[in-house]
């Protein structure tokens, strides 16, 4: 793969439209742009908001979400993710509004039990590759809770 | 349904003023060696050659900006040539595979051209050993790619497409033994044609459900393989097709639709379906006909998912209908209502990425594919590329 950044795939901290996103995970609280005009969440982020051009606040969200879609990753595509496999890369559609959807990992999983629009919680992790010694990033992944937990 | 997630690309009516009339194909294989460039001039001299023409007519040629590997000045080395040629990067393979016509017939109209070449090479088999090339680079080169899919596992486009095969399977009730109909008809269709990678290699029901998973539900046999090859093919106006040796395919529609949130499939707000749902409907009234005109369909199918996605979003049976579509035996290039892929698809044929799927659809109107649909009248090329679909009617001279 042609990229030249050293910590990949490990995400680049420092990128401004989604350094926030990483600045809030990194005390363990998620954030969406939205925008108070529109009264609207931006996702995937963008400089301002798509529809009335205006500024996008970084908004803390609850943290609960349903699963929409999931994958249990079998082959190994990066380097990076010789040891991970297999693991379970899913779609979360956020409480707030299920329009966002963050990729993210469902940990503590029994990949046969998943089924749609299962209530999931954020849960905070370092996030390592054994190919990018010496660094970590915490970032939001996800569990399936109990309907009533 | 919600139509806000994408939108129609209008473009003007071009029905029956342009022709494809020459069609040049490379061997299709793994890793041959061989360089794109290389693959590209074979498959350009082939169509040359298939027009009755010499390089020298060739005064246009669309090829990819993404994958330039045979542009004008490769086109000029390679035949020693030195004439004023036209040029466009918005042609080559993928959904532009079938817009490239489009720009021909406005170069044409135009007369800034006059024979239009467009070519598109592949050797990302060849180019694996140095992990160069293939469809997952240009995607883990996006920033947003970077920081908020990739780390997360949710990369390449196996991983995308199993999460819409899996939400397909949620909304729709889509079985594995659907998809599995999508794959094993393929493999018969490629089992008919020499020149696919796959020929001489059958496959079965059961040894689907069996395969090995890639990223489950996406087994082995719902992805394409990578592979090195190239075609191409030559359009021209109506009239100066009839004094050619072919007799003429005729473009009758041509249309291109775009999904709002790009290659970004994670966020599209119509996550199991394609900007088909854009752009077929236009291609067809560009045309004057119905889904139910088509007489043989090639359709881009990097995933069983996408083919399944296609059919409905063309038209050819209701949304969430498609399983059961394609279970029932339709696709079937001798038996189906809607012969599909016959060639093998990118599936068993060939990852080219759509250009021999127009190629296909000019040999079945001239009756020399492999496995040839009867009475073929009417052959429609379904692209698409992630973030935009395109559809290209086609037709014998009437």
């Amino acid at each position: 793969m042609a990229i030249a950044r050293s910590t990949f795939p490990l995400p680049d901290v420092d990128d401004p439209l989604t350094a926030p996103f990483f600045a809030a995970s990194a005390h363990d609280e998620l954030a969406i742009p939205h925008c108070d005009v529109c009264e609207e969440f931006v996702w995937y982020p963008q400089r301002e908001c798509p529809t009335c051009a205006g500024a996008l606040e970084w908004k803390a969200v609850s943290g609960r979400a349903t699963l929409f879609s999931w994958a249990v990753v079998e082959r190994v595509f990066l380097p990076a993710f010789a040891e991970q496999v297999p693991y379970v890369t899913a779609l979360v559609a956020i409480d707030e509004d299920p329009r966002v959807r963050l990729c993210t990992y469902l940990v503590e999983a029994d990949a046969t039990m998943l089924r749609a629009d299962d209530r999931c919680e954020v849960i905070f992790r370092d996030l390592a590759f054994p190919t990018v010694p010496d660094a970590t990033v915490r970032v939001p992944m996800f569990r399936v809770i109990q309907p009533d937990a | 349904m919600d139509l806000d997630w994408g939108y129609r690309q209008p473009l003007e009516d071009i029905s029956g003023t342009v022709a494809i009339v020459g069609i040049g194909e490379t061997g299709y294989s793994k890793a041959s060696g061989r360089s794109a460039r290389e693959i590209g001039a074979e498959a350009a001299e082939r169509a040359i050659a298939d027009a009755g023409l010499v390089p020298t007519d060739i005064d246009g040629l669309t090829y990819s900006g993404t994958f330039a590997d045979f542009s004008v000045a490769e086109f000029h080395e390679h035949f020693g040539t030195s004439h004023h040629i036209w040029s466009s990067p918005w042609g080559g393979g993928m959904a532009w595979a079938g817009t490239a016509p489009y720009l021909a017939a406005q170069a044409i109209a135009s007369g800034a051209a006059r024979h239009v070449l467009n070519v598109f090479p592949v050797a990302w088999a060849t180019q694996r050993a140095s992990m160069t090339g293939g469809p997952g680079e240009v995607h883990a080169a996006q920033s947003l790619k970077q920081n908020l899919e990739v780390p997360f596992g949710f990369f390449p486009q196996p991983v995308y497409f199993a999460t819409i095969m899996r939400r397909h399977m949620i909304e729709f009730a889509t079985t594995r033994e659907q998809f599995a109909a999508v794959a094993v008809t393929l493999r018969r269709h490629a089992n008919l044609n020499p020149s696919a990678v796959f020929h001489d290699k059958p496959l079965s029901v059961e040894e689907y459900l069996n395969a090995p998973m890639i990223a489950d539900p996406l087994c082995l046999f719902d992805s394409c393989p990578i592979s090195d090859g190239g075609a191409a093919y030559i359009t021209t106006s109506v009239e100066r097709a009839r004094d050619l040796c072919h007799s003429a395919v005729v473009v009758q529609g041509v249309a291109e639709g775009y999904s709002g949130s790009g290659t970004h499939w994670a966020q599209q707000r119509a996550f199991t379906s394609t900007p088909q749902v854009f752009s077929a409907p236009d291609a067809f009234a560009m045309a004057g006909i119905g889904p139910s005109d088509v007489d043989v369909l090639t359709a881009y199918d990097p995933f069983t998912i996408v083919s399944l996605m296609q059919l409905e979003d063309m038209g050819f049976c209701a949304k969430g209908e498609s399983g059961a579509f394609a279970e029932s035996g339709a696709l079937a290039f001798d038996t189906g209502s809607l012969p599909y892929n016959p060639h093998g698809g990118l599936l068993s044929h060939a990852y080219v990425l759509g250009i021999a799927h127009v190629v296909e659809c000019v040999k079945q109107l001239r009756g020399t594919a492999a496995a040839q649909v009867q009475e073929c009248e009417v052959a429609v090329y379904g692209g698409y590329t992630g973030h935009m679909a395109s559809t290209l009617v086609l037709s014998k001279d009437r």
